[in-house]
């Protein structure tokens, strides 16, 4: 009887399948566009408003 | 440090990648600063139901997508009047140091459905996993699965990438394991 070794590289290949991963064109230009977005400047308003909001009582009744 | 305190801090940390995701579905830089707005106010206001210890970045990038749908369908009505003039001006700036080949790739990326732009973006850039991509879209793994494999298809044939080693030509078809054990 012997023994059927399977360990092919389809079996590793399967395992990741991430079909975006660093080895992808495709994957990495979607990093390069999503990275620059991140990396965007925030605004101050988004600070303000987050102040403004702390402002106001949170556990506000809701009526 | 208060509770209210420590969440907005949190929300202040999640700004930046609340803002990529919206300019990726809006396409357009100051429809998605105020749909992120619109998201740290639900948050705020919502902030009782989110549950500690779970993903907060998930749980606003949830509230940002139905915002943006729930947007997209009230202006589905309002653009009708306005003929189009919308959807021609919805480029974003190019940054100054901008590659040329990003700039194409932005292009393509519009060009994608929003199912499948969202759905690519989740994955391949967000950093979130199937599951959370299907929780935060409402739908199932097998169809944020499908989705993004559309996506990269499609991009690839507008970009005029060909597709890397998936369907390597190695010989192993012959992978029959050959023992049905019964």
């Amino acid at each position: 009887m012997k023994d059927t070794t399977k360990t092919g590289a389809s079996a590793r290949q399967a395992g990741s399948a991430d079909t975006l991963g660093a080895n992808s064109e495709i994957g990495r230009k979607l990093k390069q566009y999503y990275d620059e977005l991140v990396s965007d400047e925030v605004p101050d308003r988004f600070a303000q408003l987050l102040a403004q909001l702390e402002q106001v009582e949170p556990g506000r009744k809701k009526d | 440090m208060s509770a209210s305190e420590g969440f907005r801090t949190d929300l202040l940390g999640a700004i930046p990648s609340l803002r990529a995701f919206a300019v990726s579905l809006t396409q357009n830089a100051d429809r998605a600063d105020d749909l992120v707005q619109e998201t740290l106010v639900k948050a705020w206001d919502k902030q009782d139901s989110f549950q500690l210890g779970t993903n907060l970045k998930a749980w606003l990038f949830t509230i940002l997508r139905n915002e943006f749908y729930s947007q997209m369908r009230k202006r589905g009505r309002e653009v009708q009047d306005s003929d189009g003039i919308m959807t021609a001006r919805l480029a974003i700036h190019p940054s100054q140091h901008g590659q040329l080949d990003l700039k194409d790739f932005r292009a393509a990326l519009e060009q994608l459905p929003e199912d499948q732009r969202e759905a690519i973006i989740l994955i391949g850039a967000s950093g979130f996993s199937y599951e959370e991509a299907a929780e935060i879209c409402g739908c199932a793994v097998g169809t944020i699965k499908s989705r993004v494999s559309r996506a990269r298809t499609r991009l690839q044939e507008i970009l005029q990438i060909s597709g890397d080693e998936d369907f390597g030509p190695d010989a192993i078809s012959a992978q029959v394991t050959g023992s049905s054990v019964l």
